[in-house]
């Protein structure tokens, strides 16, 4: 993804669409739909009817299994009143925040990557990859053992400095950290490598140029660097903001669903399913699955928007 | 930059590179060192680094209780079907979005673009009520449908296409080429990088999928390996150590063909900028 | 990336506002509960039909596949294929086929959810069979045939069963230097000797007893019975966490956790009291016959012995077996029928009994059990039978269970008084209860 997006790079939003739009020959006829079509066959059946119903829904009270009255604003009210709506959504933030700092780490470590002649590169790549590739349900056993407060080796080494550490995932506060951490972890890789197909891709001229004019370190980073970068940037982040809104999968392994500290730590999607498969209340949960659905698309929204304007100004 | 300096940074660089590395890699290298552990070393307060006699048979013993190989299969399967049409599918679509003018493009993206704004288990219901329907439960077509068709597949493919200059088709038409074969031989192999990552990313998401392939599947030897050691986990008479080791093999296959691709994948994702 | 189009974002909204105006759609109104009184008569042996049987226990299979080799002599053209899915993932699973009415054709069902597909039409009451004579409801613990009954139907009758004990780790009793109580222990015998045992074994890290307190079953609802008190009122309505009684048996726990004789919540939700006890961590675990496959495949098992739990106020212990139900959509009911029958027997339980982990619910068929862990007496699971009280359920259990699971540790923490942590519940409870 690095790649096709740093591709555009060097050109401002504007001119690319322009060319794009020059490259559509008028009349391409059928052809289109030819191309198309058994894409949005499948999209259509399997994921947009879905998403309709599921918007239906939330305006209705649903029996445990089906059947289901017209509620209108019921489930809506009720959920802009529940508290944990507020607080899921908070985690969701916090977490979200959390593995975009990894966004940063990732840039500074890809550009350290980069160096030009640096020996074992292609080693490095390979573990901070690792992670990215790993099954989820496998390495969250793993991180479970780490994060156990009485026999995690994370405890023990805490315990060299004198530091009593806690039980990281039954530990209100704690158990959002310790998610968010292993969020980081496991996205990190894929930032990393985006981001340097994207510094690679910055012609090496440019940083030439600047050192024979006497520009610091710090000027070819702010001038060259950050504006050049900015697209592959801006992938990572819509991409890991996406991924970070669903969190679900991570928080379940880790955490398990016979936890207490749940309602303090719960994602917006846990959140949904807890309300959908535990409490079996399918119209609540179709309601919070839209409030999703709109968040994500505002948050990208605005992301897009935030982007154009970043570019223009490059 | 003088040599000196240079062997200098680059010390400094191999410091934070490897003790990054280290963090990245460490919990795979514990779970390896657990899964040869007993119990007893597992559960110890001041961690065993390095098991006293090293406990093979907690390998053995998930051969034992899982059919290793069949579900093995399954996962193999599926993985390629799905990945192998969501390169076709994506391909085309992105193609089309990225490059052909016809009505309604930006709404049909968007409807596309929309469903990755939806958790997955949202669709859960209504896809499996789907399946139903088209008579596909306890198929192969059931477990492997819905995820034939990626949002995500098609918006990189898009992207990909729409960074192409245009001149690259201006000139395919000129000599005469019609859009199927402007599109397999010349804009196609351009965008051969995109076409891995989204294989990556398709090959992974498959490989790792749990609850679709349990919920539309009744028959064990259907069971992909995810599903499989979610059993495995399940099941109190198999201790921590086994439980590492079979989540060891459950990645393993992934693992080594990443480690064995490792240079395509990674440096597939680096190159197509330098084109 | 930068030309992402403004309109097909615009889209997105328009999906929400289209599927506002999609009124009406088809409606799959839960299917009413078919006619109760239909006779059952066994199927002809030539009955051919392709069954899936739903389960959710790996280590049983073996058991249920001799069952089912037996079930085929009697009817060999019945094809039974049997579907294992994590628990975990097992009501997700089979809420999704319940929606769709496309469940298993026999499946296992547990207490907590049992209400739930019974009141919605989702399983086949077992009425045709007990008239018929295939089925005799009195085989069973009672207490049991009363958990698959709602509304004076009968839905399913278990067919195994598990009862709560104390099981005993000797060498590490040997090694504090404190005795093994007897069998006839009270509360206070319970709490002294733990605390012995953690204060004598503390440089070693090990506890005086453990248990699964993420749940009542094997903890928490025996005490609250032996002190007098109850989970939830007789008639499902109303919770019985507000009564003085069922505050004494939360307050057991918390006193253990505060004179140390039982880790905190937070250690034992990182690792299990299960997982304690067979690393020989802790001294006991109170904890199910289930436990007995996990015990005997551990290193500890040679060190084992089991006690029943202690007395309160009253002798109590927690009841709580499975059943195999038929889905009402089955389209193959009279050969799903046979099976739940066929399952039931006796002869189909002493199988069970002699091959699996688990006691079998048909009376006369446990003597397998009793005698599985030589030395180790197994039978007084069996004679907890007669104070034993079943599990509490309601109709929608799956939610109070979790204000259980969210509410309790705080006070067994001590990080909130008890009566307080109770108060909270017990609203909250009342108020999911008065939906249901």
């Amino acid at each position: 993804m690095p790649a096709d997006v740093s591709e555009s790079a060097p050109a401002p939003a504007a001119p690319a669409t322009r060319r794009a739009r020059r490259g559509v020959r008028r009349g391409d006829g059928l052809w289109p739909w030819a191309f198309v079509l058994p894409l949005l066959a499948g999209v259509g059946v399997f994921y947009i009817w879905p998403i309709l119903q599921t918007a239906f829904y939330s305006f209705t009270t649903w029996g445990v299994f089906g059947g289901f009255k017209w509620s209108g604003l019921d489930n809506y009210g009720r959920l802009f009143t529940d508290p944990q709506l507020y607080r899921s959504l908070l985690n969701t933030l916090i977490y979200t925040a959390v593995v975009l700092l990894g966004v940063p780490i990732a840039a500074w470590l890809a550009s350290l990557l980069n160096t030009p002649g640096l020996r074992f590169a292609q080693f490095y790549r390979v573990l901070f990859f690792l992670p990215y590739v790993a099954m989820p349900a496998a390495v969250a056993l793993v991180w479970r053992m780490i994060f156990n407060g009485d026999y995690g080796i994370l405890n023990w080494a805490l315990s060299l400095f004198g530091i009593p550490g806690p039980s990281w995932v039954n530990t209100p506060g704690f158990a959002l950290a310790a998610v968010s951490v292993v969020g980081l972890w496991s996205s990190l890789g894929f930032s990393m490598i985006v981001l340097a197909a994207g510094l690679k891709n910055i012609p090496p001229e440019l940083y030439e140029a600047a050192e024979l004019d006497g520009a610091s370190r710090f000027r070819q980073f702010r001038s060259i660097t950050l504006p050049l970068l900015a697209p592959s940037v801006f992938f990572v982040v819509v991409v890991t903001t996406i991924a970070s809104f669903q969190l679900f999968d991570l928080l379940y392994a880790l955490l398990g669903n016979h936890n207490a500290v749940l309602p303090k730590t719960m994602s917006l999607v846990y959140y949904f399913y807890s309300a959908g498969f535990v409490e079996n209340d399918k119209g609540f949960a179709a309601a919070i699955a839209m409030v999703i659905f709109v968040l994500i698309g505002l948050v990208t929204l605005l992301q897009f928007r935030l982007q154009r304007r970043w570019a223009g100004n490059a | 930059m003088p040599r000196a300096r240079r062997r200098q940074s680059h010390a400094l660089i191999h410091l934070v590179l490897g003790v990054g590395g280290l963090i990245m890699a460490f919990p795979f290298l514990w779970q390896i060192v657990m899964s040869l552990s007993t119990n007893a070393e597992v559960q110890s307060v001041t961690p065993t680094f390095w098991p006293e006699h090293l406990q093979w048979q907690n390998y053995a013993a998930v051969f034992q209780r899982l059919p290793f190989l069949s579900q093995l299969w399954t996962s193999v399967l599926i993985t390629v079907i799905r990945t192998l049409a969501q390169i076709v599918l994506c391909t085309l679509a992105g193609y089309a979005f990225a490059r052909m003018r016809f009505r309604g493009r930006a709404v049909l993206l968007g409807l596309v673009l929309s469903i990755l704004l939806v958790p997955s288990q949202a669709y859960l219901i209504s896809q499996y009520q789907i399946v139903q329907n088209l008579g596909w439960l306890n198929t192969l077509a059931g477990i492997v449908a819905p995820g034939l068709f990626s949002a995500y597949g098609t918006f990189l493919m898009r992207t990909a296409f729409l960074n192409l200059p245009a001149e690259l088709e201006e000139a395919a038409r000129i000599d005469g080429s019609g859009p199927l074969r402007t599109f397999w031989s010349v804009l196609l192999p351009v965008v051969r990088p995109s076409i891995s990552v989204l294989a990556i990313s398709a090959v992974l998401w498959s490989w790792n999928e749990l609850l679709w392939p349990l919920v539309v599947s009744t028959r064990a030897t259907q069971m992909p390996l995810s599903a499989a050691l979610a059993t495995l986990a399940g099941d109190v008479t198999v201790n921590y150590p086994v439980l590492m080791a079979a989540s060891l093999l459950a990645m393993a296959p992934i693992l080594i063909l990443f480690i064995l691709l490792q240079r395509r994948v990674i440096d597939g994702l680096a190159s197509s900028g330098l084109k | 990336m930068a030309s992402f189009p403004r309109r097909a974002l615009a889209a997105v909204a328009g999906t929400v506002a289209a599927a506002a105006t999609l009124a009406a759609c088809s409606s799959t109104g839960a299917s009413t509960a078919s006619d109760s009184d239909t006779p059952y008569s066994p199927p002809d042996a030539n009955i051919s039909a392709n069954l899936t049987y739903a389960v959710w226990d790996q280590t049983q299979v073996k058991a249920i596949n001799a069952n089912l080799a037996e079930f085929n002599k009697k009817y060999p053209n019945v094809k039974v294929n049997v579907d294992v899915t994590p628990y975990t993932n097992y009501f997700t699973k089979l809420q999704t086929e319940a929606s769709s009415d496309s469940l298993p054709d026999v499946f296992w069902m547990n207490g907590p959810n049992f209400q739930l597909y019974a009141s919605n039409g989702k399983i086949e009451p077992i009425t045709g069979e007990v008239k018929a004579g295939a089925i005799d409801p009195k085989n069973y613990p009672q207490s049991l045939d009363q958990l698959y009954t709602l509304d004076g139907v009968q839905y399913g009758v278990p067919k195994d069963f598990d009862t709560i004990g104390v099981w005993i780790n000797k060498a590490l009793f040997a090694q504090a230097g404190v005795p093994i109580p007897n069998k006839d222990w009270t509360w206070a015998d319970l709490h002294s000797t733990a605390t012995q045992i953690s204060q004598k074994l503390a440089s070693q890290g090990v506890y005086g007893i453990t248990a699964g307190m993420d749940s009542g079953q094997s903890t928490y609802y025996n005490t609250i019975f032996q002190a007098g008190g109850s989970v939830i009122s007789p008639d499902g309505k109303k919770s019985g966490y507000d009564s003085p009684a069922t505050a004494k048996g939360i307050q057991f726990w918390t006193d253990l956790v505060k004179s140390k004789a039982m880790p905190t919540i937070k250690q034992l939700t990182d690792t299990t009291g299960d997982q304690w006890f067979v690393s020989g961590k802790s001294a006991m675990y109170q904890g199910g016959s289930w436990a007995r496959s996990e015990v005997a495949a551990a290193p500890v098992a040679k060190d084992i012995a089991v006690l029943p739990v202690p007395k309160g106020d009253q002798q109590a212990t927690v009841i709580h077996g499975l059943s195999n139900v038929v889905a009402a959509s089955s389209p193959n009911k009279q050969a799903a029928q046979a099976l739940q029958v066929f399952l039931a027997s006796k002869e189909a339980q002493q199988q069970q009994g002699d091959l699996g982990a688990v006691i079998p619910a048909y009376n006369g068929t446990q003597d397998a059990f009793a005698k599985s862990m030589p030395g180790v007496d197994l039978q007084l699971f069996l004679d907890e039978v007669s104070y034993a009280k079943p599990l509490p359920v309601s109709k929608n259990t799956a939610v109070w269970n979790t204000l259980e699971t969210n509410l309790l540790p705080d006070a067994f923490d001590g990080t909130k008084s008890v009566d307080g942590a109770l108060k909270d519940l017990a609203s909250q409870m009342n108020a999911d209860l008065a939906k249901e």
